[in-house]
């Protein structure tokens, strides 16, 4: 039996619409897949010098323990590896959450990589800390209103999904 | 010129004029805020690949949509395996590989596996003769 397709909850009385609702929606989803996007820029092979400075902020400025007796005895000695899944990590949720496919996952993988860069520099001098704060909550968003399902793939593909008793479907409905 | 009522077309075309203005992103030049460092051939490659789609999902031919994501996804590869170092054929950087990615992903997907009826349209039945 297939499930209905569940969309984002109708705009409450006296608000915009839900059109002009889920046209919000899509221009946050692609503002925050720009700012992955753009930033996978400075992410350079082979030396990935620049994300190494920042990285070793996790060392010279300790936030949390832990984290950074795994930068330092991990990431840092192994740097190469972690400069390219970095990079294909971002690129991919600037991709993806460009598409709005699978949006909900990348929301939750966004929140992953803004902890790991707000632990990461959150003590450094010149931080300003609620731009990490901000990219959590943008990322909850993202979650909370199911972005991808408007103007997005999931929109496109939802339908689809929910009609297909496949796990892979089933799993993507839950992910999207 | 009609809009294409298919979703699978819709989003041919939505993706195809992203490509086809990308050459916009030329005109950012700070070092901070190029959003996507669109530069040499990339300018030329990017609307003509779009166009290609676009005119897939005009005439509803998912093989052009296809072809122009496969395209993308080449141009993806090279950009991957030459970003940081020299040469650089497609003059891009770790931006300008997500968003070949996303072309990619997006055409070669919804060229595959998204309906070809939106769904306020009723699908065609297939017809029961009742037994007589």
């Amino acid at each position: 039996m297939s499930r209905p397709t569940r969309s984002i909850p109708p705009a409450p009385p006296g608000g915009l619409g839900e059109r002009t609702d889920r046209w919000l929606i899509a221009a946050f989803r692609i503002g925050v897949a720009f700012l992955w996007l753009e930033n996978s820029g400075w992410k350079k092979p082979d030396d990935f010098s620049s994300l190494r400075h920042f990285t070793e902020l996790a060392v010279e400025y300790p936030v949390v323990t832990p984290f950074t007796w795994i930068v330092e005895n991990v990431v840092l000695p192994n740097f190469a590896f972690f400069g390219w899944m970095t990079l294909l990590l971002e690129a991919s949720l600037g991709a993806f959450l460009l598409l709005g496919l699978a949006t909900r996952l990348w929301a939750i993988i966004g929140l992953g990589q803004t902890l790991a860069i707000t632990m990461s520099v959150l003590n450094a001098p010149h931080e300003w800390e609620w731009s990490y704060y901000l990219m959590f909550l943008a990322h909850l968003a993202l979650f909370a209103t199911a972005a991808g399902r408007s103007f997005g793939l999931d929109a496109v593909f939802r339908p689809r999904w929910s009609q297909s008793d496949d796990r892979v479907s089933k799993l993507l409905m839950r992910l999207s | 010129m009609r809009i294409p009522e298919s979703p699978r077309d819709q989003a041919a075309l939505v993706l195809g004029l992203l490509a086809l203005i990308s050459p916009v992103f030329a005109l950012t030049t700070s070092s901070n805020n190029n959003f996507v460092k669109m530069e040499g051939i990339s300018i030329l490659l990017f609307p003509l690949i779009g166009l290609l789609a676009i005119v897939g999902a005009l005439t509803s031919r998912a093989v052009l949509a296809t072809a122009a994501g496969a395209l993308f996804a080449l141009m993806a590869l090279v950009q991957l395996a030459q970003f940081g170092r020299d040469p650089n054929w497609l003059g891009g950087s770790g931006n300008t590989f997500s968003l070949l990615l996303a072309l990619s992903l997006g055409l070669m997907l919804t060229s595959r596996f998204a309906p070809t009826h939106s769904p306020e349209t009723p699908q065609p039945r297939k017809s029961h003769t009742p037994h007589s």
